[in-house]
């Protein structure tokens, strides 16, 4: 097979798609389109799903390592020494407790019950954007006692009737309202609302935030004990060393990093993740190997005669067998680039507009090296499908085809 | 140019055995143009599809200008069609998504022997000499029979083959574009002592063929020697 009889290939080729049925190149153009499309989004959507998810359980809930208490305890105890020794360690950029307490919230008619989280705000800072979520008012100042933030949930919305919500509220609360709050223990205050924030995740915006002084007034007492403490790692550690440290240094056995509870919690979701995407894969492929086989399988059989004559006049099989090849490999490139084009305008239309739901919010987490993956991937199965029967019509004897 | 000995073709239809070619002895020579004449079924295209390396005879040699051509491999088959035969088709057997200089080209583009500025120029040549140039970019779609006729007479010479087979080259045409093609035919076999072969079953035709070799039931019953 020389330099000449390729360029003749690829001549017939180009020819064949330009002056053959424009509609049936442009539609398998659009289903190998499709296809890329398909075998890309979902996937794209879970890790996009997956990497908001477990970046609102850093922000939110656990930083980037988490002190449990050790076990058969509540609570983490002899929390000012502990956090000193915590916060004195290298790699450790802040520790921060948090504690929480179930509570009844009343404003007007409406009861809601909820749990109020005790932090302390400046700390808080170091582990977690909140304080940058604040849609009206503002964040809790350190030491504030009687004044309370809370999410966007709690506080509701007063156009929404109490029968049409989603999720039960406040039905309306806004910022400097009085708002009662009796504790598990019995504790009664009235508190003023500071502020209202908006995180996108549920837990954290299903509940209200206090201060650590305003939670020891509740309590009687200083607070000296934590549900947890959570763990801001600086830059250029690993959570891996930081854990280490804190074991050796026999704070609490129990000490997990965020990927050790990614890896159990969210570990079943993203297997399950993984089997869609799988499944999804494969059935792009072979919906693309089989629109293409039937597309270039047809294309021969109607040009058996004409394949016949060719090779009558001194055309070789290999050149028949690469024209036909060529001309999937082209389709494929071009199905493959409307593919990409696609799923990168729906990457850039989802950055500014992700699907929000109460549990998470997605954009499409894409990245070149997948967007190259599926192509390669795309692209094999491509040519397999169109080289069989191109394979098979090249070898037909002369006297068969031009009698077809 | 052309010789067989003893060439059979039995195709086998269940338990039947059709003699198609039964023991054909024939010698053509360089610048001949042979007429093949014959009833219907007489074995006529198949003999042509023998010497034209289109199909393998069942028994018997063929040699093409002192080639014995059975014995080569089917690329080498192919190669010998492609630079020293040529063929003209009943039904023209052009491409057509090609315009039509491009299918003139197409057996000259895949020549080792032919550069791009050979090809354009012999193809232009060739089409003025067949007088459809002014046609050159046109599909075959867009051609009467007679003009795709023409094309295909076209490919078939511009590579300057050694032996030009047609397998009735005028059935599907009226007696005007007929006449022209066999001029045509004339004209080339003239002026470059062109080998020509061509199967034919119209008795008017006879007046252009030098020699007129007459089948019957496979056999040959008349050398018109
Ligand atoms: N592929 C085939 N299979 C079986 N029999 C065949 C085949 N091709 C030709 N034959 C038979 O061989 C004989 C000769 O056929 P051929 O086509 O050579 O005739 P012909 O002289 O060209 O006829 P026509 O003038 O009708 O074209 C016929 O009896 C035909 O039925
Ligand atoms: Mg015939």
């Amino acid at each position: 097979m020389g330099k000449k009889e390729l360029k003749v290939s690829l001549f017939l080729a180009w020819r064949s798609l330009k002056r053959g049925s424009r509609s049936s190149a442009l539609l398998t153009i659009l289903i190998i389109g499709m296809c890329f499309t398909n075998m890309i989004f979902l996937p794209a959507l879970f890790s996009g799903i997956g990497q908001g998810i477990t970046k609102q359980i850093v922000d939110y809930e656990i930083g980037n390592v988490l002190v449990s208490p050790q076990s058969g305890n509540q609570y983490v105890t002899d929390l000012d020494a502990t956090l000193d020794l915590i916060n004195g360690m290298p790699g450790v950029e802040r520790a921060t407790p948090h504690f929480s307490k179930g509570a009844t919230l009343k404003y007007r008619q409406r009861i809601l019950g909820a749990s109020i989280r005790a932090i302390r705000p400046t700390d808080e800072k170091y582990i977690s954007p909140l304080y940058s979520k604040i849609i009206a008012g503002s964040y809790l100042g350190e030491g504030d006692t009687g004044e309370i933030i809370i999410g966007k949930t709690v506080a509701g919305d007063s156009s929404v009737r109490e029968e049409d919500e989603f999720q039960a509220s406040l039905g309306g609360v806004r910022v400097g309202d009085s708002v009662t709050i009796e504790y598990g223990n019995g504790f009664t205050r009235d508190y003023r609302v500071k502020g209202i924030y908006e995180t996108g995740w549920n837990s954290a915006d299903s509940t209200g935030y206090v201060t650590w002084t305003d939670m020891e007034q509740v309590e009687g007492k200083t607070l000296d004990k934590a549900d947890y403490i959570t763990v801001k790692v600086k830059p250029g550690y690993s959570e891996k060393f930081v854990k280490d440290m804190l074991q050796s240094y026999g704070v609490s056995p129990r000490v997990q990093t965020t990927a050790d509870l990614l890896s159990k919690g969210m570990g079943r979701v993203l297997q399950s993740f993984a089997i869609i995407n799988m499944v999804s894969l494969i059935v792009s492929i072979i919906i693309t190997t089989i629109v293409l086989f039937i597309v270039i399988t047809i294309k021969t059989i109607n040009s058996r005669k004409q394949i016949g004559i060719m090779k009558a006049i001194g055309v070789d099989k290999e050149v028949i067998m690469h024209n036909y090849g060529f001309q999937v490999i082209i389709l494929a490139v071009f199905g493959i680039l409307l593919g990409a084009a696609i799923t990168s305008i729906l990457a850039v239309y989802m950055t500014y507009n992700p699907i929000v739901t109460p549990e998470w919010s997605a954009t499409l987490y894409l990245t070149p090296m997948d967007l190259l993956m599926n192509s390669l991937i795309l692209f094999a199965a491509a040519i397999v499908a169109g080289y069989v029967p191109a394979y098979q019509v090249s070898r037909e004897d002369i006297q068969t085809a031009m009698r077809a | 140019m052309i010789r067989t000995t003893d060439l059979r073709k039995v195709y086998q239809m269940g338990d039947v055995q059709v003699k198609a070619l039964d023991g054909i002895d024939l010698t053509i020579d360089k610048g001949e143009f042979v007429g093949i004449m014959g009833p219907s079924g007489s074995g006529k295209s198949t003999l042509l599809h023998m010497l034209g390396l289109l199909d393998q005879p069942t028994d018997g040699q063929i040699w093409l200008d002192g080639v014995a051509v059975n014995k080569l491999t089917d690329y080498e088959k192919t190669m010998f069609r492609l630079y020293k035969l040529g063929y003209v088709f009943q039904d023209y057997a052009l491409v057509p998504e090609l315009t039509v200089s491009e299918n003139v080209s197409l057996p000259a583009m895949l020549r080792l022997d032919r550069n791009e500025e050979e090809i354009a120029r012999s193809t232009t040549e060739i089409l003025e000499r067949i007088g459809i140039a002014d046609r050159c970019c046109h599909l075959q779609k867009e051609l009467s029979g007679g003009q795709q006729q023409r094309v295909a007479i076209a490919r078939a010479i511009v590579n300057k083959p050694d032996i030009l087979f047609a397998d009735e080259p005028c059935a599907n045409l009226d007696t005007e574009n007929s006449r022209m093609v066999l001029g045509l035919f004339r004209e080339i076999n003239d002026e470059m002592n062109q080998t020509i072969v061509m199967v034919s079953h119209e008795e008017w035709h006879k007046e252009y063929f030098h020699r007129i070799i007459k089948l019957r039931d496979g056999k040959i019953i008349d050398y018109g020697k």
